[in-house]
């Protein structure tokens, strides 16, 4: 699993624990470098955005949850953001606690999941 | 609204140029100017409609939410009680410090408070960071989408193993069907798992560019250069380049240049199964190569065909085989009925092909989506269906004709990819390249002809052949394979199943095709030992190998041990066909290097002139002024030089230039490119000076002007790399119908206008624009610029006639009796064949015929005249009808007794038999050894200083003298052109008859005249040459090209008859001689004032009493005819000849000769009894 420590090594992945996408980051913390008044409002593992021709483009992999320190990709499935990081399985286990919106939203992306299986 | 008060206004620039003061100055993550700048403020847009919307209809939900918030006693998330989108945002905005600042100066200003208030900038600010939100999710989504599709292929899971195959053997096969992924897949596999320098061969271009480009772009590095490709004229390679896609042919190279391939870690060798050429090659390359780097790996990559073989020649790789992914393909045989087959020389039948169509429109309802893919065998029938088709596509409106062939430009090839509207199907008529090597997505329906084209080799006719064929059962599959990439498909085959299990099992490989001149010279030259022995995976036949040797040898490029000769080597280093590298070589000797390159370079590329445009009037006006009757060379050469003049002056107007003329401007600019990567390559082997390094004009306004327009040419080729990344068009119904296979570049611009004004409303010319920044048009229109002189266009025909020699044709006696479309010709193993239509000479044939006027009457079988000309020419390639392509035309003659390989003579020299396939016959003995020892003059001359030449620059001989004088070769040129054009003599010309040729030669001579005479007196006659007996023709054996009195009608030698007085030009020589002795004389006895003959002293002597000595000799030998005495005196005499013509050559090696003289002991003798 990835270190945090390991700062200096130039081969660090990251790998979300849920869907286990894997990619290579290149920064961990709130603060990426050269994006001066952006500040992030959770420690990130951080990529140079390879969409975009930007050196200076970054990308939001995944961070850690909140709750149960889960390694957790930013992708809707997996996780979910609100003003802090929860992995969905703590999402879940808390939903009464999201407020509606949240819940309404998340038990229409479950019933379409769903019909797109059957 | 506070902002309404204060006349706050969104939409004015202004208001909107305040808050970038804030939010997007100069060093922050969005600059104002940017393009993200600009999306923000469309966002922005979008974002206060949406939240109008939501804050009139969204009041109740947020009281429901104040109602929850309740406790269970679990664990308190902590979350805030009411809801708010920007809560669900990771990113803050922090600009207190610049607020502040604006703030104080608003204080200061109240007067025109008209700048942003709280209000705005958080308004502007919340708009930015869902801004940001918004950006992060779209590009986190392509990269989850990204790594979705990864896992989703069937190589996937072989991934560990894949790796751990790779760590453990030196050679692995991987076996998959398309769409297993392995190309793309399996070079990212080993970069992730560590290993670097991998090199992956593709057997096309196309596949190099857009592989590196998917796969650096799946492997996050599109816009870094750790994936990159080259090309022949192309690379995106740098220092930090990890993974490189590269041709075959680059690879090999490489292993040319560097025997270990010591830049590679590991080699990928991708599509093996195809058995190119190159590949197979290669992969014996390295086989052998492996011996050296056991720590190289090597991967092959193979569809699922002949798998065994590969492994077995790699003493039993490994393989790994993935499993393809298809769906169930439904196979309907529908052989076509006897009445719609067409023969050979007839149109393809269209009707079996539209009752397809119509079927699957009865069939299958529109909105059921699939294209069709149908494959045919070659461009004529392409297009021949396409028209068909494209009449009932504009009348159903339910198609989208579209074609696909690799004469097509990559832009037009790439249309194929492009979406069809709903409700309308794509139909792609494609040759075999749509077999394995393009793959379209989306494809439901494929028609199989059954039926491909192949290029083979027919060595006894010298000649390339096109032929149409039965496809191989393997590749019977691969072609339905395509209909069931992305869902069930449907393949229509036009053949019977007893058809198809006739097929071969496998293609022919190419090696067993094809001429294979040009991989031998490479073998030779990588000292690869005998190519009998080397160890092909599948070897050609012995006879092909033999076939290609003597090929070389006849082109000079082998010496008569199988060696590389000096041209060779060099011709061996460069990726053109051998008798276009000659070309190029011989044009640097002569001040013809810019021509040359041109000409060159054009005859390596198709033909810039559209077949289509032919039949137009206007095209074939405009094409006018730029055609010669010399030549397509020249025609060529104009063409290319009139586009340089029109691109200096006009620009991107070239383009245009080219569409009236019917010219493929993509031609020209593969021209231009490989022009340079000559001029390179010829300047890389010292063959041409480097130009000075200083820029012309080099002022520095000028060059910092130069700089500043690189700059930006360089940021219009990034801006459109990243459009073409962009999504797929969609097309339009009309896209088929404006006739895109007559009027190739119409197209293309049609196309590419099309989506410029989707995307940056110019009209961009990305061709110009790489064009300008990989050449200075001024410098390159001053190369170019001048025009030839009748004299410089003489010389550049003789350099193209011996470069394509033995390449040459000979016009029909015939011919003037012909149409002018039933024109014939004769090559040396091939009769009968015909120009092609595209030739200049197909449209004007009279040039190539002797004159009414000229011809002398000989008799009935025989036209004398000073004009025959004969053809060279660059190809022979037989199609419906055995077609010589790119031609020029040379005076027969002075051409073949400067190029030919051998040249046979009676005794008197009148009859002249080249080759072995012609025979010239001159009237007057005088005129005939007059312009045969001229001949002989030029061809030591050229060869002497040729070989100066390469010998400058082999590496490993140290410069033997100053290389060639610009004097010597300046007279030199101007000698050869004087011989080309003014030499009037009168001949006929005609092809022997099998007959002539088996009774051509007299044979050895047992008793021969000379037998009285000591074999070693023979000699003398020939300082410098080994004029020996020819063991097999008879006569005397002058040059290496060169046979004197060995045809069957010769007479004697020495019979006294032949010997006539004469007297030399150039010095007072007066005497009786053979034609033998004068030719000799004359190639020896230079003009007044370029010899100093010896003035005094012993030399001066020797000089005086020679003469003397020699003329009584002659006068004796002349009128005795005592056979004893004669025989004496006739070896005196040629002595005496000898050292004359030592003195007048040379008088430093003259003592050397003396000693070296054999016959000198019997001269003595001689001496001796005639003073007794
Ligand atoms: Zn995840
Ligand atoms: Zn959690």
């Amino acid at each position: 699993m990835e270190e945090k420590a390991a700062s200096d090594n130039p081969q660090k992945t990251f790998t979300c624990q849920l869907c286990s996408l894997t990619s290579p980051f290149t920064y961990y913390g709130q603060k990426p470098p050269n994006t001066r008044a952006i500040v992030l409002l959770e420690e990130c593992f951080i990529t140079k955005d390879p969409f975009s021709p930007d050196r200076e483009k970054f990308l939001v992999l995944g961070s850690i949850c909140s709750l149960c320190g889960t390694y957790v990709c930013v992708g809707s499935d997996c996780s979910l953001f609100y003003t802090k990081r929860f992995c969905m399985q703590c999402v879940n286990k808390h939903l009464d606690q999201f407020p509606h919106q949240i819940q309404v939203e998340l038990a229409k992306k479950k019933q379409s999941a769903k019909a797109a299986v059957s | 609204m506070a902002s309404e008060k204060r006349s706050w206004d969104w939409g004015s620039s202004q208001c909107r140029a305040q808050l970038d003061e804030i939010f997007f100055r100069e060093h922050d993550y969005i600059q104002a100017g940017s393009s993200e700048h600009k999306e923000f403020w469309a966002f922005f847009e979008r974002f206060q409609r949406f939240k109008t919307k939501r804050d009139m209809s969204g009041a109740e939900i947020r009281k429901e939410d104040k109602d929850k918030g309740r406790d269970r006693g679990k664990v308190d998330l902590g979350l805030p009680k009411e809801y708010d989108a920007r809560y669900r945002i990771n990113v803050s905005v922090c600009t207190r410090d610049i607020e502040e600042r604006m703030g104080k100066s608003e204080h200061r200003s109240r007067q025109r408070s008209s700048g942003p208030g709280a209000q705005e900038v958080s308004d502007c600010r919340l708009a930015l960071l869902h801004f940001l939100d918004f950006s992060q999710k779209q590009s986190f989504g392509k990269l989850a989408k990204l790594r979705r599709e990864q896992k989703n292929l069937p190589i996937f899971q072989y991934r560990d193993r894949i790796v751990e195959l790779v760590r453990l053997h030196p050679v692995v096969v991987v076996a998959g069907d398309t769409g297993c992924g392995k190309s793309t897949q399996v070079p990212q596999y080993l970069l992730s798992a560590g290993f670097n320098n991998i090199a992956c061969t593709q057997p096309r271009r196309i596949a190099c560019i857009s592989l590196a480009k998917r796969v650096s772009f799946e492997s996050l590095n599109q816009y870094g250069s750790k994936v990159g490709y080259q090309i022949r004229f192309e690379t995106s390679r740098t220092a930090t380049t990890k993974l490189l896609f590269l041709t075959e042919g680059l690879l090999l190279r490489q292993i040319q240049q560097d025997s270990t391939l010591a830049r590679y870690q590991v080699v990928i060798v991708d599509e093996v199964h195809e058995r190119h050429l190159h590949c197979d090659f290669l992969l014996g390359v390295l086989r052998s190569l492996l011996a050296d780097r056991p720590d190289l790996r090597l991967i092959l990559m193979s569809a699922t065909i002949n798998i065994k073989l590969f492994s077995n020649y790699f003493s039993g790789a490994p393989v790994l085989q993935v499993p393809g992914r298809l769906f169930p393909i439904q196979v309907i045989y529908q052989p076509i009925p006897p009445e719609e087959q067409s023969s050979k020389s007839e149109k393809l039948d269209p009707r079996p092909y539209l009752r397809i169509l119509q079927g699957i429109d009865q069939r299958y309802p529109p909105e059921e989506r699939g294209d069709l893919l149908l494959f045919l065998s070659g461009v004529a029938e392409i297009s021949t269906i396409q028209e068909a088709c494209q009449i009932y596509a504009t009348h159903t409106r339910r198609w989208i004709i579209l074609t696909l062939h690799s004469t097509l430009s990559i832009a037009q090839q790439d249309k194929v990819f492009d979406i069809a509207p709903p409700g309308v199907r794509k139909c792609i008529i494609s040759t075999n390249i749509a077999e394995t090597s393009v793959t379209i997505d989306g494809v439901r329906f494929v028609v199989d002809s059954g039926k491909v084209k192949e290029m083979s080799f027919d060595p006894k006719a010298k000649m390339q052949r096109l032929q149409e064929f039965w496809i191989s059962r393997a590749s019977s599959e691969q072609r339905k394979g395509r209909a069931g990439r992305t869902g069930p498909g449907v393949c229509y085959r036009l053949y019977s199943e007893s058809d198809y299990n006739a097929f071969a099992p496998y293609p022919v490989p190419e090696i067993h095709r094809v001429a294979l001149d040009s991989l031998i010279l490479q073998m030779k030259s990588m000292s690869l030992g005998d190519p009998l022995s080397f160890v092909f995976i599948d070897p050609p036949p012995a006879a092909s190998i033999q076939n290609a040797v003597f090929y070389l040898k006849e082109q000079g490029a082998l010496d008569s041990r199988g060696e590389l000769t000096s041209i060779g080597s060099l011709l061996a280093q460069l990726p053109v066909d051998v008798v276009i590298g000659k070309m190029l070589v011989l044009g640097c000797l002569f001040n013809l290097v810019e021509p040359v390159l041109t000409v060159a370079a054009a005859l390596s590329v198709q033909s810039p002139f559209l077949r289509s445009s032919q039949h137009n009037p206007d095209c074939a006006t405009a094409r006018q002024p730029l055609h010669s009757n010399q030549g397509d060379p020249f025609t060529l050469l104009n063409t290319f030089n009139a586009w340089v003049e029109v691109k200096r002056e006009r620009g991107g107007g070239s383009r245009k230039w080219c569409r009236r003329r019917g010219l493929e401007e993509q031609r020209l600019y593969e021209m231009v490119n490989l022009r340079r990567q000559f001029k390179d390559l010829l300047r890389s082997h010292s063959l041409l000076e480097s130009e000075d390094s200083t820029p012309s004009g080099g002022d520095r306004v000028q060059r910092r002007e130069r700089l500043t327009e690189r700059r930006k040419l360089h940021q219009l080729k990034r801006d459109h790399e990243q459009q073409e990344g962009s999504k797929r068009k969609v097309l339009k119904l009309e896209e088929g119908q404006e006739g895109d296979f007559s009027s190739g570049s119409d197209t293309e611009e049609t196309g590419r206008s099309k989506r410029n004004k989707e995307g940056s409303g110019q009209n961009l010319d990305i061709q110009e624009v790489k064009f300008k920044l990989r050449h200075n048009v001024s410098e390159l229109q001053e190369a170019v610029s001048q025009d030839l002189s009748s004299h410089q266009q003489a010389l550049l025909k003789l350099l193209l006639c011996r470069g394509l020699y033995p390449q040459l044709a000979l016009p029909d006696e015939h011919n003037s009796t012909r149409k002018d479309s039933d024109q014939v010709f004769h090559t040396r193993n091939k009769q009968g064949v015909v120009i092609h239509p595209t030739s200049v000479f197909a449209s004007d044939p009279e040039v190539l015929q002797v004159p009414e006027g000229d011809t002398g009457e000989m008799g009935p079988d025989r036209r004398d005249s000073t004009k025959h000309q004969l053809l060279a020419f660059v190809t022979l390639l037989e199609t419906n009808k055995p077609y010589l392509s790119n031609c020029v035309r040379v005076p027969a003659l002075q051409a073949l007794l400067l190029v030919a390989n051998t040249v046979d003579t009676n005794a008197d020299c009148t009859r002249l038999v080249v080759d072995g396939w012609l025979e010239l016959e001159l009237k007057e003995p005088e005129e005939a050894l007059k312009v045969l020892s001229t001949a002989l003059t030029l061809r030591a001359e050229w060869e002497r200083l040729l070989q100066a030449q390469l010998g400058q620059n082999s590496t490993g001989g140290a410069a033997v003298g100053q290389g060639v004088s610009r004097r010597v070769v300046q007279k030199l040129s101007e000698s050869l052109v004087r011989f080309l054009l003014y030499t009037e003599v009168s001949y006929s010309l005609r092809r022997l008859s099998a007959f002539q040729t088996q009774n051509l030669y007299i044979g050895p001579q047992l008793e021969s005249v000379l037998s009285n005479t000591k074999a070693g007196d023979l000699n003398p006659l020939f300082p410098g040459a080994e004029a020996k007996p020819d063991p097999i023709k008879g006569g005397l054996r002058v040059t290496n090209f060169f046979t004197y009195n060995c045809l069957a009608d010769s007479k004697d030698l020495y019979s006294e008859c032949l010997r006539t007085f004469w007297s030399c030009p150039n010095c007072d020589l007066y005497m009786p001689l053979t034609p033998l002795e004068r030719m000799h004389h004359e190639t020896s006895c230079r003009p007044a004032g370029e010899q100093q003959q010896p003035e005094e002293g012993r030399e001066f002597l020797l000089y005086r009493t020679l003469i003397g000595l020699t003329r009584a000799l002659g006068h004796i030998l002349y009128f005795r005819r005592d056979k004893e005495f004669h025989t004496k005196c006739e070896c005196v005499y040629q002595l005496c000849v000898f050292l004359f013509c030592i003195l007048f050559q040379s008088q430093k090696v003259e003592k050397q000769a003396l000693h070296q003289c054999r016959a000198l002991p019997e001269f003595i003798t001689v001496m001796c009894a005639i003073k007794t």
